[in-house]
């Protein structure tokens, strides 16, 4: 753990080297993100809401979602990338230092231009709870930390996905590609708004429903499942049974794979 | 058992290979090449040795540093280090491992590379108070002082290597591999260097392997050699009964003042001009120095005379093509 905190702040550090260039790229992510943000208003002034979802319901599932997507690529970036702890020969160095691999990869790498990013989805976040006076209890607090927990692990679980095929393939990482950022891009709607394969697909296999949509939902107090409360706080759980495994099939898989066959 | 035992690794790649001809079926046809890179190696090292590795490129060197890093899981056989085996207890192993690749940095680039050893000491879970005495000592003996303070990317060649060096050391590990430490160096950072791995060798008992293809760090750090060439363990011994099997021609330059007769050359002996020197080369094995010396001081008026070993460079070349490799 400690050896965890200090690999970061070594990374601030360094990236502290070039400021200017932090500045500029910090701003760049938080002008994608606001484009995406502008996207999604324009469309709910126009549409006046998403299926039974009002405009502010729409506004605040995609702040939890570019949130938690923004923390994600900050912390989990090392992930994200692997491919070049694999060409540069870094894998090499980190097979040889005695901290376990994941704990190396998230310490090499941590992108702190993603709070731009952060900022916005956090604004967006803000906003949707001032336009909908939400209600706010501890329990529902309680729930969005889940959420987003859970939402969290789960696309590092993604990440993770990448990080195998790496492994096989360089060049096959686009593909993969298709999972994280068009699982993000999907997921920043309700789930429920999706025809039943899609429903399928995000529930039971990459359960962005569960971790998060569920939820959020009873946060806004329309639950998208009717289910006991006490699943609900227990759904986000499948986020990091998700992690686990893809963790798993990571090392089983890829590390194995890599070991056999060198690079 | 011996401190590190390699017992008959093999180490075989399968490399896919661009089919080049037999139209469509190009698309999913997988043609496949066997590389061996290494065949039934065994070999060991006790405590304390310093070893060399030697090969031409190509030959296996690093493959066999990645099998006993753990880097790598070999095809065939097994290694110990310390009674551990690499791939198998990873973090334990590399606990007590330290590596320094001339070609590639392990410290952090943008940063003073006082604040690498600082990260390092949490890699490597060191206690503040052992992991200061250790850097004050490091700093003294690689002479750090001037630049801990500098950022890596700021630093000369030599200056990275000892700063290198430095990192790979702090955790006082029982195992150090160097993968051609020397390279790029100037003349007075290398003997800096040998001079600090002797040391370091001699003082805590550190047990080092050494790649390179720089023979005077072999000749000034290493009693023993493994040779390697195509993937097989071609010697393993004394390096200087190594060079004196390959010692096999002496070198005679003399030139003369005024006339000379060069007839009568001795069998044997091959007669070259240079300049106005005469070159003449010969195996002392088959002719005896001595009867050659006599000719040539019978040739004329000699005005200088040089008699040389061949150069190492060259007996390791010549090692290399009777090796066929």
């Amino acid at each position: 753990m400690r050896y965890l905190y200090h690999a970061m702040r070594m990374q601030l550090k360094c990236a502290a080297q070039y400021r200017a260039s932090f500045l500029m790229q910090s701003i760049a992510q938080c002008v994608m993100v606001g484009g995406d943000l502008l996207a999604v208003t324009v469309l709910m002034n126009r549409f006046r809401g998403l299926g039974h979802w009002s405009a502010e319901e729409i506004l605040f599932f995609f702040g939890v979602m570019q949130l938690t997507f923004a923390l994600c690529e900050c912390f989990g970036r090392g992930i994200s990338n692997f491919s070049y702890y694999i060409g540069g020969g870094e894998f090499d160095a980190m097979l040889l230092r005695p901290q376990p691999l994941l704990v190396q990869m998230i310490g090499n790498r941590l992108d702190a231009r993603r709070l731009g990013g952060m900022l916005v989805g956090g604004a967006a976040l803000a906003m949707a709870c001032l336009r909908l006076r939400l209600h706010w209890t501890a329990g529902k607090a309680l729930l969005l930390a889940l959420a987003s927990l859970g939402s969290f692990f789960l696309i590092l679980g993604l990440f993770l996905i990448e990080a195998t095929v790496s492994f096989f393939s360089v060049k096959s990482i686009e593909m993969v590609n298709v999972l994280t950022y068009g699982g993000r891009q999907a997921c920043q709607y309700p789930v429920d708004i999706y025809p039943r394969p899609l429903r399928l697909l995000f529930t039971w296999v990459a359960p962005f429903a569960l971790c998060m949509h569920l939820p959020v939902s009873v946060i806004l107090d329309k639950p998208l499942m009717d289910v006991p409360i006490w699943q609900v706080y227990a759904a986000p759980l499948a986020g990091f049974a998700f992690f686990a495994v893809m963790a798993l099939v990571w090392r089983r898989v890829g590390v194995t794979h890599y070991r056999s066959t060198g690079s | 058992m011996a401190f590190l035992e390699a017992e008959r690794l093999s180490k075989t790649y399968v490399r896919r290979l661009k089919p080049t001809s037999g139209g469509p079926s190009r698309l999913w046809r997988r043609d496949t090449q066997r590389i061996f890179a290494l065949q039934d190696v065994s070999f060991s090292v006790e405590k304390g040795e310093l070893v060399g590795i030697l090969g031409p490129n190509g030959a296996g060197k690093s493959t066999v540093v990645k099998l006993l890093t753990g880097i790598l899981t070999p095809t065939e056989g097994v290694c110990h280090v310390d009674g551990r085996i690499p791939w198998q207890e990873r973090r334990e192993h590399v606990r007590h491992l330290g590596v320094v690749f001339g070609q590639r940095t392990q410290l952090w680039w943008d940063v003073p590379i006082l604040d690498s050893f600082e990260l390092l000491r949490d890699v490597y879970n060191l206690e503040p108070a052992a992991w200061k005495r250790r850097l004050d000592e490091m700093t003294d003996a690689l002479d750090l002082g001037g630049f801990l303070r500098t950022p890596l990317r700021q630093l000369s060649l030599g200056q990275r290597m000892r700063a290198e060096l430095c990192g790979s050391l702090l955790h006082e590990p029982a195992l150090l591999f160097l993968d051609e430490p020397t390279i790029g160096l100037d003349a007075v950072s290398k003997l800096k260097l040998r001079s600090f791995l002797r040391e370091e060798n001699a003082a805590r008992g550190t047990t080092i392997l050494l790649t390179t293809h720089d023979m005077e760090d072999m000749l000034a750090l290493c009693r023993r050699v493994l040779v390697l060439g195509h993937g097989r363990l071609l010697y393993d011994g004394a390096l200087d009964a190594l060079l004196r099997r390959y010692d096999t021609v002496h070198v005679l330059r003399c030139a003369y003042e005024g006339p000379c007769d060069l007839s009568g050359l001795p069998q044997g002996v091959a007669l070259e001009r240079d300049g106005d020197s005469y070159v003449l080369s010969f195996a002392p094995a088959e002719v005896e120095t001595g009867k050659v010396l006599s000719w040539v001081l019978a040739c004329g008026r000699l005005r200088e005379m040089t008699l040389k070993e061949q150069n190492v460079d060259q007996l390791i070349a010549r090692m290399y093509q009777e090796m066929s490799l």
